[in-house]
């Protein structure tokens, strides 16, 4: 699972948005700087980014679930609010790890590292999102949101 | 399906007839023991009059609606016909509107051939036809000289003269010969003008003197006919103008000599089962003095909708209550309509229960809906979920002439039916028709609780997607009228307390 999360954030090696050192330490690199022995974070992180998704996507599509919120701008804001809060989650806790200095020292982790990690989480949702609005075997449990995606109505 | 053949006769019958369109499309159904078609059959010899024109207009778009949504879909559940639909004959024209001949641009002496008389019988025509009227060109003219094509201006003794032709008419024919035994017949018809007066007894003897005529098939079963009638005495005020022939001083008067003509003729040799009488004194805003000449178009007013009600009461009446021997009623019966509150504007809590449970309702679901197409119906369609679900209602669909034509025609009917009903004096104003849709029915307030939600467009559209959800409809058409009767249903009785 931690590959898993590991390589989607990463973006298979194609176009890493972070160091390599926020990737280790994300792995698990631990304080001592010994082994993947720490807190895995892109486990956590990656089913907290999976979690909100769908607690929003459900927000939308069966708890509201109303005529005043499906239309298709109402499908960005609802993406806009996964998006920031997924980008919150993913930069907040390496920023706060990174101001701590609650990390293996031989690691090289700084600022941008934390944006570059809280985008790629951003991306991913927003991603995960499409994926689930636009597949209508899931929204057809919908009442009024049934045919709600980013394109209609 | 058993038949229930309505006479409406003149300008009081067509819109009677009108108010009846309306209560059916609006779903309003009699409590009866068998199912009944409606087949109207009007009769004015002014074929210029608006109000015929309106209704013949608007019985077609009800049977186009009828006929492509089936009898299920709640809205317009009452099959309407014309004659010719039953007996596939190409000698009726198709239309509602029976065909007065020889009358259009005759005067009423050379239909009757006066001038071939004999000097004694000519006397006698002078006699009987003595007075003066109007022509078209608002000349003043003796009686015999009287233009038929505006109606017989408020003069029954000519009426009943070139109305008697409905006895050997095509249409007769048919009615007689397509007459079953289960089948009724009801006929609309106010007393204090010249068609209607005239008209009622005249088709009612000759029904009942069906034995006699040699020219029909079906007899026993005419003869025998369970007939209803519904009677306007004056409801309504008219202006004053000296150079019309109609009056309104005149109007008591023609009551008083009709209803003496119907105490032998009608009522006093048992001729009819079922007999409503219906009238209103209040003295209201006055309609234009029109004898025909310039459209005869009168606003719609709440005596005529009462009077549909006593067409939907016939029905509800079972046959044993309405046995017929030898052409009479065994026990025949004679009804008036009233209200509970004498109300110059009157509402639903106005009515008495049973009325009030009969239409309050349904009319509040056709305006409900009405008023969804009016203002919400083009931002919605292709947008919410209702819409969108197979069959869809889209652009598409409303260019079609089943949504641009006929519904928004009928529905556009209905609202000024609405309006002028509520205009006139006395008024029927139950709706409020220009406000939001939480105060669409005027005496009642929308139910507020902590977890209810507010009467809007969006709560409508909520409805509707859930109502739609998983349900299969046979066409856009049905979808369209069967998706709205029901959740206009559910608004309404969850909203706004209206009883089912």
């Amino acid at each position: 699972m931690k590959e898993f999360f590991a390589s989607l954030y990463e973006w298979f090696g194609l176009m890493p948005l972070y160091s390599t050192d926020m990737g280790d330490h994300l792995r698990g690199w631990d304080i001592t700087c010994t082994d993947y022995i720490g807190t895995p974070w892109y486990v956590y992180i990656g089913w907290i980014m999976l979690i909100i998704t769908v607690l929003i996507y459900a927000l939308q599509y069966h708890i509201i679930d109303s005529p005043r919120w499906n239309k298709k701008h109402h499908w960005w804001i609802f993406s806009l609010l996964i998006v920031v809060l997924n980008f919150l989650v993913a930069f907040t806790i390496p920023f706060n790890t990174v101001n701590a200095g609650d990390f293996c020292n031989q690691l090289n982790l700084n600022f941008s590292d934390c944006i570059g990690f809280g985008l790629s989480n951003a991306i991913w949702s927003f991603i995960f999102f499409i994926i689930i609005s636009t597949n209508p075997l899931i929204r057809r449990f919908s009442t009024n949101c049934r045919n709600t995606t980013f394109w209609k109505p | 399906m058993a038949r229930l053949f309505v006479f409406a006769i003149g300008g009081t019958g067509s819109r009677v007839l009108k108010s009846l369109t309306m209560l059916l499309a609006s779903g309003v159904k009699p409590n009866s023991e068998k199912e009944f078609e409606i087949v109207p059959i009007i009769i004015d010899p002014h074929k210029s009059n608006e109000d015929l024109k309106r209704t013949e207009r608007l019985l077609g778009n009800y049977q186009t609606i009828s006929n492509e949504v089936g009898l299920d879909s709640g809205f317009f559940n009452t099959k309407i016909t014309t004659l010719n639909n039953l007996v596939d004959s190409k000698r009726l024209s198709g239309s509602f509107t029976f065909n007065l001949q020889e009358v259009g641009g005759k005067k009423f002496k050379e239909y009757i051939d006066f001038n071939q008389l004999d000097d004694a019988n000519k006397a006698l025509t002078d006699i009987l036809f003595s007075g003066k009227s109007i022509n078209k060109r608002h000349e003043e003219v003796n009686l015999l000289d009287v233009e038929m094509d505006i109606g017989f201006v408020g003069n029954p003794n000519i009426g009943s003269v070139v109305l008697n032709q409905f006895k050997d008419s095509q249409e007769f024919k048919e009615f007689a010969s397509n007459f079953n035994d289960g089948d009724r017949v009801f006929i609309v018809s106010s007393i204090f003008g010249g068609t209607g007066a005239a008209g009622f007894p005249t088709i009612l003897k000759n029904i009942r003197d069906a034995m006699n005529n040699r020219n029909i098939d079906g007899k026993g079963f005419l003869q025998d006919a369970k007939i209803g009638a519904v009677t306007a005495l004056p409801y309504f005020n008219i202006e004053k103008d000296n150079d019309s022939p109609i009056q309104k001083s005149d109007f008591i008067a023609k009551t008083k000599a009709a209803l003496h003509y119907y105490k032998d003729n009608v009522t006093g040799n048992n001729s009819i089962n079922s007999l409503y009488y219906i009238a209103d004194d209040y003295s209201g805003k006055p309609y234009k003095n029109d004898p025909g000449d310039n459209g005869q178009k009168n606003d719609a007013h709440f005596v005529e909708m009462a009077s549909a009600l006593a067409i939907i009461d016939f029905l509800e009446t079972p046959d044993r209550a309405l046995e017929t021997t030898g052409g009479k009623a065994v026990s025949p019966f004679y009804k008036e309509f009233g209200i509970r509150n004498d109300s110059d504007s009157i509402k639903f809590s106005d009515l008495e229960d049973y009325t009030e449970r009969k239409i309050a309702l349904r009319l509040s679901q056709l305006a409900l809906f009405r008023k969804y197409l009016d203002e919400h119906y083009q931002s919605a369609i292709e947008k919410e979920a209702w819409s969108t679900d197979k069959p869809e209602i889209n652009k598409k669909f409303s260019d079609d002439t089943f949504y641009r034509t006929n519904i928004s025609e009928f529905l556009s009917s209905f609202g000024e039916w609405l309006i002028e009903m509520s205009n006139n004096k006395r008024a029927f104003a139950p709706f409020n028709l220009d406000t939001t849709l939480d105060a669409l029915v005027a005496d009642r307030t929308v139910k507020k609780g902590l977890f209810s939600g507010r009467v809007d467009f969006a709560m409508f559209d909520d409805k509707l997607g859930k109502k739609s959800k998983g349900k299969t409809y046979s066409s856009a058409q049905q979808k369209l009228i069967k998706l709205f009767f029901e959740t206009t249903e559910e608004i309404l009785t969850s909203k706004f307390g209206l009883k089912n």
